[in-house]
């Protein structure tokens, strides 16, 4: 423990004898302390990984072995090749969850972003008090919409429809919040020009705000595809026929079925949380500062 | 001048007329989606049917909501009135308003629509497949039936959980999500590894980190592993407990431990099951990292020369922390805690999946229950029940909320 920081010592002439050392020392520490945590958030997901290619027995053998005694990749393929009839397969799962997630966040980027242009760019009369009443809905506990909802659905006929969760998944009052909060802190001098060449606001919005706010545009994209494809009360309640569940609801599905198979199930997770990973660890950065604005995630 | 005022005052005129007519007529049609009827597949057969049915049940609720539209649509005609006459205010009105009508209108029906409908079947007896029958304040009055009757307990021990849920996990992910901050914010290198390492297990779905966890919290899993492994060193034998399946209550098992015992009749002394908290550690788990992340952004706003300044006057680490991070942070602590408190009382995906409810009711939620009533899955389908379940909570998520604010806010004054 001592010859490392004496070594990083000889470097750092005209601190006083004694104390560098200690500095090391705590430095040290505290990176240890940092991937520890790193690491203790992370077991889960290390853990459930290896014990996709466990057996049925080793699964939920005691005590439970760390490593997998031989690496089954069967299991994913039989999971792959779920089928639970009526159309109900994993790659169709894949894709309905894939497809609503794309859609919906597509839909939020556009429909959000023009409410925002018309609350941080727009004089109107009743602005505040629609605006007023935006930050008042988002106080609303889902709770309360949740039966109503169901009801409506299956009045309008949605109900397996896809439509059930893309139409009132089109846009959000975060989102609008969010990205009103972003244009508002964009220089104003550029569109002034615009509006000096005689532009009208459908062309500023088009031509001058979207183009600067594409980070702001692809933070929404990233949290709204990420909160579709998280999601699992509404699509639970909406879409429940084999061939429209998303692969949440099919997880939920597959647990009570395969019961203790539990490397299946653990493999349809890790499938789950692959898409999301992959997304957030290449724009982490958005993400970051999306969640940080608003303090929601999707 | 006269000649150029009248037919301006005729165009106006009409202008608020027809605008008038158009919002009246899209608040009437979101209250015909949203009126309380029987659905079903002879109701919704076509459009003549289901008027005839809305015609049939609805038209008091129409008749209230016609009032509401009528106010709504006066106010939005003088509105077009006034700004009509100026050419660059009425355009601008228009598109503002072409912009916003997306969200207004999904936002009408989705939601301020829904919530009229859910209020008022909160009054009466409805499944879905027969008309509501209207039974005043009864199911409000059975929710709180379970301090009468212990049969009928599900709904208040459903709060009785989610207040210990709230209580434990609030402010232990809130603390544990300011000491990450503090950690990841020490001038180190790889800042922004970290920060993203530690937020990576949050961004996957509540499922996914729900079904490791039944995983990890079996009999053969890996918590009773660790358990058996640590408390070994110690020579402290450890028997396998079954995490999810285990009603035994916190404050029963202190009990029990000292020779006590807490009859089933008494369940609001046991305290949250071991189940309970075993769904509570998960949770903790997974949002922790995420509210990290924001009170590591809310760090780096605050002012350098605020730390620089007492590192001056000598005040240690420790002290800077307490008297400049805490105190600046604290708008952002009221955020998180509300936040927080919406999360928590309406637990439903790890309820759903993990528990159902059990054991011995001790992991019942109110949403959970408001999904079960709606589905009819535990007796006959209930709606109204249910959405009297979901504005009971709705009430008490406004009221801790309030509350929360007034009191942290309250504490602003010296800084």
């Amino acid at each position: 423990m001592t010859a490392i920081p004496q070594k990083l010592d000889l470097k750092n002439i005209g601190i006083k004898p004694g104390k560098p050392v200690l500095f090391y020392f705590g430095l040290v520490i505290r990176y240890l302390v940092l991937f520890a945590i790193g690491l203790i958030l992370f077991t889960p997901f290390i853990l459930a990984f290896l014990g996709t290619f466990k057996t049925d027995a080793e699964i939920i053998a005691y005590p439970p072995s760390f490593l997998p005694q031989n690496w089954l990749w069967e299991n994913w393929v039989k999971t792959w090749e779920t089928d639970i009839g009526r159309g109900g397969t994993f790659p169709r799962w894949l894709f309905n969850t894939a497809f609503l997630s794309v859609t919906v966040a597509v839909l939020q980027v556009i429909f959000c972003s023009t409410a925002a242009y018309a609350f941080a760019r727009m004089k109107f009369p009743g602005k505040n008090f629609v605006f007023n009443f935006m930050l008042a809905s988002m106080m609303i506990p889902g709770a309360v919409t949740l039966i109503p909802s169901y009801v409506l659905m299956s009045k309008l006929g949605l109900i397996n429809s896809f439509f059930s969760l893309i139409i009132p998944g089109a846009v959000s009052a975060g989102g609008i919040f969010m990205l009103t909060q972003f244009f508002k802190s964009l220089p104003k001098e550029l569109e002034e020009a615009a509006f000096m060449d005689g532009a009208s606001h459908l062309q500023i919005y088009k031509d001058v705000m979207l183009p600067l706010a594409r980070p702001a545009l692809l933070t929404i994209f990233i949290l709204q595809f990420q909160g579709m494809w998280n999601s699992f009360l509404a699509p639970l309640l909406y879409l429940n026929s084999a061939d429209k569940m998303v692969l949440n609801v099919a997880l939920s599905i597959f647990q009570q079925t395969y019961k203790a198979q539990w490397n299946l199930t653990l493999v349809g997770a890790i499938f789950n949380a692959i898409p999301v990973l992959i997304l957030f660890f290449l724009f982490s950065k958005y993400y970051i500062t999306g969640v940080a604005y608003t303090g929601v995630k999707g | 001048m006269k000649k150029i005022v009248e037919p301006a005052q005729t165009q106006r005129t009409i202008a608020a007329f027809l605008s008038f007519l158009l919002v009246f007529i899209l608040l009437m049609v979101i209250a015909v989606m949203n009126a309380p009827t029987m659905g079903g597949h002879s109701v919704m057969a076509s459009s003549q049917t289901y008027l005839a049915e809305v015609k049939r049940t609805a038209l008091p609720f129409l008749g209230v909501i016609a009032i509401g539209a009528l106010a709504i649509g006066f106010v939005v005609s003088r509105m077009f009135y006034q700004v009509w006459p100026n050419k660059k205010n009425r355009v601008t009105m228009l598109m503002a308003y072409g912009f916003l009508a997306p969200y207004l209108i999904i936002t009408l029906i989705f939601t301020i629509g829904v919530i009229l409908f859910a209020f008022y079947i909160s009054f009466t007896d409805y499944d879905i497949f027969t008309s509501p029958v209207w039974v005043g304040l009864a199911n409000y009055q059975k929710a709180f039936q379970g301090f009468v009757d212990p049969t009928q307990r599900d709904f208040v021990q459903s709060l009785y959980n989610v207040a210990w849920y709230s209580l434990i996990v609030i402010p232990v992910q809130t603390s544990l999500a300011i000491l990450l901050a503090v950690l990841v914010n020490a001038p180190i290198r790889m800042k922004q590894f970290f920060r993203t390492v530690f937020y990576a297990p949050s961004v996957t779905s509540s499922v996914v980190i729900t079904l490791i966890f039944m995983w990890f919290y079996l009999k053969t899993g890996y918590v009773n592993y660790l358990f058996s492994n640590v408390l070994g060193i110690f020579n402290i034998p450890w028997e396998n407990v079954l995490w999810l399946g285990d009603p035994r209550g916190l404050i029963q098992l202190i009990v029990t431990a000292f020779g006590g015992n807490i009859p089933s009749a008494q369940w609001f002394f046991r305290g949250p099951s071991i189940a309970w908290m075993a769904i509570m550690f998960q949770n903790i788990f997974t949002t922790a990292p995420t509210f990290m992340i924001i009170f590591l952004a809310a760090m780096q706003d605050i002012n350098p020369t605020l730390y620089e300044a007492a590192a001056i006057d000598g005040a240690s680490k420790r002290q800077q922390f307490w008297k400049i991070t805490l105190p600046m942070l604290r708008p952002i602590i009221l955020m998180v805690v509300v936040l927080g408190t919406i999360g928590t009382l309406q637990v439903f995906d790890q309820v759903y999946l993990a528990t159902s409810g059990g054991p011995l009711g001790t992991s019942l939620t109110p949403v959970y229950l408001t999904f079960r009533e709606a589905l009819g899955q535990q007796g006959p389908i209930r709606m109204g029940y249910g959405a009297a379940l979901a504005f009971i909570l709705a009430i008490i998520i406004f009221s801790v909320t309030y509350l929360q604010r007034r009191f942290i806010e309250r504490g602003t004054e010296h800084y």
